[in-house]
């Protein structure tokens, strides 16, 4: 599925860039735990040319919630709390997006404008997100089809959400202001598989300028999805790779979903919901419904929508699990109430039969009419009416415009309504920087290997297996690899699988993440390297570090490992093969694998299991006669 | 031949050539593509060799002319018509308060296709861009002067001052001056002088953020200043802003004894020596300080100002032609800031005592910003006096340069002007300091 029937996804990456400073102010880019300050900020839409104001923007504003934002001097500064003009851009960080740019064939613009584009949901503490195009156009192009860019920006990162309830929300300002760079590439066809990898592949073509920071949070995906002809639903803060296949799919069967509803009305012939409202509190002064019980036993009112003709549509599923009454709901939510309770569910609601009637009665409608119950403080119910009823005269459209998150499960849930276009306006305390050649030529002096062409290299030059060769690429940091390859006589698959192999592993054995932390390691490799351990003991080694949170040598010593020399491990094989006369006696050649496994038993970790098997093998062949040996070794 | 302000060179001849005007979109071929967008203004300083375009994504970009390969318009710009939603009206029965514009913009709208920025003028636009106001004021604007508080001069105070008593005379229950930032101190001390006595609040207020951002502090500035202005008890004339970096309380400061003490933050103004005259929180004031003055009584405006004051930080090693060029240029009254508690070289001391002697009008405060100045406790002070040289107490010097352009304002010279400089006036002054 997915491409067949016209869904179009557009894809947005944002990378953070490693860079020294913010970018448009001096501070680190340091992640901070605590924030000894804070302050408090109401942001305010601003009215455009036709006197107009934002729609995302009034939305926001309309919830009258404040800001809180939290900081710490190691991470931010005057210009983070808007208290202080910016300062000039970080010339590291244009570099950065320069060649970025460069990496996808986009086109450098002349001049850079740095713009203000209005975010007024407070995650920028001045109301507005810096950014500016660095370049237009440019291509890559995966199994043979093409990917268009549409261009690639220069960005500073919002301010982190701590949390938030229905009176203010929380912000840390240590991520705000970090640059980024965001492609934003030409809509592809729906097919999710395919998007993953369009995202994989952008990732690991910035990633191979090594200017991009790494770890978790560091790259961010948005999506602007859309059914052919209908209305673009943005998807913001897909984190993880892996998730987005799933979204796309979640995002498709959605609007497919509310396409499928608006059909259905138009064959009934509503052509338009038109909706009443009502406060119909007095109705449910006895209800046994818990849900509105709740709201109800601390003041609060319940408010109505009768919606005609959406009786039995607000809890139809032409696709699995996704309603028109789940949509409304969401909108509930995201104003800070519990959801809604629609007509289709009332009884499991627990609103009873008398009640509906009564209900009905009161909004003066039939059966044919879909009935939306909304509970909660009184001004609170009388803003978000408004909004659910346009959402429900929607309904005749299919699919909305509006901004959406996407969920750590890989679903959407509703944000708000999408901003309009004309929401961007010249940051006029940035002079304009012209683009000039020998700022260019620097840049494509620093152009990176191509990334596919660095995989090819690493899978030739250390013999790695393809999937192994990308894994080592994609954990970000292949010239940690290299590296270590020269600088410890071990083989270079053991060093590459201990990289990348290994975390994952200790992770699904649920070792905290400090066993495994790229130094951790690095030190167990050389512990192998210098002959201290054997190689089979490195995942026990990282097992004991993380649990118990101490050093590598610590854990050697706690496990007792010590790495026996030759002499010694022939002490044991000797033991054992003299213990087991009968068997070999009995299979012969045969016997080695038993033996081995005995033998492995006991030195696992303290000897390399090739030692191991090269002595037992002499043993057994000595054992079996194959070759005279001097000594007394051979039983009597 | 349409508007393409902004634009020379290169730049200006190919627009021309294409008919071209700022609003329309042009398709640019590039060496790499065609870039479609609406041409916008190029700002001042700006070279003759781009052009920029806005972008349907609404980024503006800047291509080289040079490298264009031709430019082309593909659709006349279209005028926005201009269509807010109605704004909220305000209640029968609320007081009246006149709101004065100087320059800046308190309120602001922004125009999306060209970036540029424009007030708000009338009530209405005030009402729509700040509907609070509606629930706290009938607000009435009225645009004076439309420029940067830098170069307000003596002139305006005088006009600003006329405007204000009769406003008085009108019957309004408050006045609202919007201001920028960089002066607000200044013509706040002069305005307290000129209108020593004003029987209703007179608030100057302004913004540290610029009125375009959602964050701006004008917002809440404004709504302060027009509730005090219009409903509190008290008169005269105060400066309100920020109280701290939080959207959340106002501080009102003396229009005497105010100071910006700080180039971006939104609480950079100051009561200097003296305690807060009151603090406004979004319920109203919160705190009011003993002994302002009550609403009413008589008044007798003076607002004559005479701009022939000069104010003179002094420095190791300013040489003496400071001061005489300053006489040349026809100063009739030097503050001096001196170091300490009111100190300035021998070599300008004697300069000053020549200064005195010819009839001007010389006086000492101090850069120390915080404390009093006191000339009888080092020789220096005492040959200060000896040379005629008037010590100012705890006055600001930014407040003492405004007194002295309104005390020679008033054509008091000698023995008069020493003792009008020296009369506590509008509260420039304290007695008593206290420990903070
Ligand atoms: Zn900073």
């Amino acid at each position: 599925m997915g491409g067949e029937d016209g869904l179009l996804v557009g894809l947005e990456i944002h990378q953070q860039l490693a860079c020294s400073t913010k970018l448009f102010c001096a501070c680190p880019p340091a992640k901070s735990e605590e924030f000894p300050y804070h302050f408090e900020r109401r942001l305010r839409p601003a009215q455009s040319e036709t006197g107009r104001f934002d729609p995302a923007a009034v939305f926001e504003f309309a919830k009258g919630r404040s800001n809180m934002y939290f900081w710490n001097p190691e991470s931010s500064c005057l210009v983070e709390a808007d208290e202080e003009p910016p300062h000039p851009i970080s010339k590291e960080a244009l570099e950065a997006s320069m060649l970025a740019a460069a990496t996808i064939d986009s086109n450098l613009v002349d001049e850079v404008h740095v713009m203000r584009k209005i975010v007024i949901d407070g995650s920028n503490t001045g109301g507005f997100q810096r950014t500016a195009v660095v370049g237009l156009g440019g291509s890559f192009s995966i199994d043979g089809s093409r990917v268009g860019v549409q261009s690639v920006t220069l960005e500073e990162d919002a301010a982190r959400i701590l949390g938030e309830d229905a009176a203010s929300r929380r912000f840390a300002l240590d991520r705000m202001g970090v640059a980024l760079v965001e492609v934003a590439l030409e809509p592809v066809k729906g097919d999710p598989e395919f998007v993953g990898r369009v995202a994989l592949h952008l990732g690991r073509a910035l990633r191979s300028t090594g200017r991009v920071a790494r770890g978790l949070g560091t790259i961010r995906q948005d999506l602007n999805v859309s059914l052919s002809g209908g209305a673009v639903v943005e998807v913001k803060g897909v984190q993880k790779l892996n998730l987005l296949p799933k979204v796309v799919e979640y995002e498709g069967k959605r609007q497919r979903a509310l396409v499928q509803v608006a059909a259905r009305l138009k064959e009934s012939g509503v052509r338009r919901v038109r909706c009443r409202t009502g406060d119909v509190t007095a109705v449910f002064a006895r209800t046994s419904s818990a849900a509105l019980r709740r709201p109800l036993g601390v003041g609060g009112r319940v408010g109505c929508i009768a919606a005609e003709g959406l009786g039995g549509l607000l809890g139809w599923e032409p696709e699995p699990g996704m309603r028109l009454g789940k949509e409304i709901a969401e909108v509930a939510r995201a104003n800070s109430l519990g959801g809604v309770i629609h007509s289709d569910e009332f009884a499991r609601q627990g609103v009873a039969e008398s009640e509906a009637s009564e209900l009905r009665k009161e909004m003066r409608c039939g059966e044919g009419d879909g009935l939306v119950l909304v509970a909660g403080p009184q001004e609170v119910v009388e803003r978000v009416i408004p909004l659910l009823m346009s959402r429900l005269e929607g309904a005749v459209k299919g699919v909305p415009a509006e901004t959406r998150a996407a969920t750590d499960a890989g679903e959407t849930r509703y944000m708000r309504p999408r901003a309009g276009s004309q929401r961007m306006y010249p940051e006029t305390d940035i002079p304009t920087i012209k683009v000039a050649e020998g700022l260019w030529k620097k840049v494509l002096d620093q152009m990176p290997e191509d990334w596919s062409t660095l995989v090819g290299r690493l899978k030739g030059k250390y013999s790695l297996s393809a999937d192994l060769a990308l894994k080592v690429y994609d954990s970000g940091d292949p010239e940690e690899f290299e590296r270590l390859a020269h600088s410890l006589r071990l083989e270079p698959s053991f060093i590459a699988s201990a990289l990348v192999d290994l975390p994952v592993r200790l992770a699904r054995e649920e070792v905290p993440e400090r066993g495994y932390s790229p130094q951790v390691i690095v030190e167990a490799l050389k512990a192998v390297d210098a002959g201290r351990v054997a190689k089979e003991a490195v995942p026990a080694i990282l097992g004991v570090v993380g649990r118990r949170g101490v050093s590598v040598s610590e854990a050697i010593g706690e496990l007792g490992l010590v790495a026996l020399d030759e002499t010694q491990v022939a002490a044991t094989v000797d033991r054992i093969v003299g213990a087991e006369a009968n068997l070999i006696q009995e299979k012969g050649e045969g016997a080695f694998s038993q033996l081995m496994g005995e033998a492995m038993r006991e030195l696992r970790g303290k000897a390399d299991g090739a030692t191991v098997a090269r002595v037992l093998r002499q043993r057994l062949d000595a054992a079996l006669g194959k070759t005279s040996r001097a000594g007394g070794d051979q039983p009597s | 031949m349409g508007d393409l302000s902004g634009y020379g060179g290169d730049a200006l001849k190919s627009l021309k050539e294409a008919g071209a005007a700022i609003g329309d979109v042009l398709e640019a071929k590039t060496p790499w593509g065609e870039v479609t967008g609406t041409l916008v203004p190029r700002y001042l300083y700006g070279d003759g060799d781009h052009l920029v375009l806005k972008l349907r994504s609404g980024y503006n970009v800047g291509l080289r002319v040079s490298g264009l390969k031709g430019v082309r318009v593909v659709a006349k710009g279209e005028k926005p018509s201009f269509s807010p939603p109605a704004p909220p009206k305000p209640a029968k029965g609320l007081p009246r308060v006149l709101i004065i514009g100087t320059g800046g913009t308190i309120a602001s709208r922004i125009d999306y296709r060209t970036g540029a920025v424009g007030p708000a003028i009338t009530a209405a636009e005030l009402y729509s861009l700040v509907p609070e106001l509606s629930g706290i004021a009938q607000v009435h604007p009225e645009i004076m002067f439309d420029i940067f508080s830098e170069n307000i001069t003596p002139k305006h105070w005088s006009r600003l001052a006329r405007r204000v008593a009769k406003a008085v005379k009108e019957g309004f229950d408050g006045v609202v001056v919007a201001h920028g930032t960089d002066t607000l101190g200044y013509t706040a001390a002069a305005l307290s002088f000129a209108l020593a006595g004003v029987p209703v609040p007179v608030v100057l207020v302004g913004a540290q953020r610029s009125s375009d951002r959602p964050s701006s502090d004008s917002s809440l500035n404004l709504i302060a200043a027009v509730s005090v202005a219009g409903t509190a008890r008290f008169s005269g004339v105060y400066v309100a802003m920020h109280l701290g970096e939080s959207d959340d309380k106002i501080a009102f400061h003396r229009g005497t004894r105010v100071r910006k003490n700080h180039t971006s933050r939104r609480d950079a103004f100051v009561s200097v020596d003296v305690p807060l005259a009151a603090v406004w929180g979004r319920s109203g004031l919160e705190y009011v300080s003993e002994g302002l003055p009550a609403r009413g009584g008589a008044f007798r405006p003076r607002p004559r100002f005479d701009g022939r004051a000069a104010l003179i930080k002094f420095y190791p090693s300013m040489p003496a032609g400071a001061i005489r060029a300053a006489r040349r240029a026809g100063a009739k009254a030097l503050v001096i800031e001196g170091t300490g508690l009111g100190h300035v070289s021998k070599e300008l001391t004697k300069e000053l005592a020549a200064f005195v002697k010819a009839g001007g009008l010389a006086c000492m405060t101090s850069q120390c910003i915080e404390g009093r100045v006191n000339l009888n406790v080092y020789d220096t002070g005492r040959d200060l006096i000896h040379a005629g040289v008037l010590p100012l107490d705890d006055m600001l010097s930014e407040t003492a340069l405004a007194k002295a352009m309104w005390v020679i304002g008033t054509g008091a010279s000698g023995a008069r002007a020493r003792e009008l400089m020296s009369a506590n006036v509008a509260g420039e002054t304290t007695p008593r300091t206290f420990p903070s």
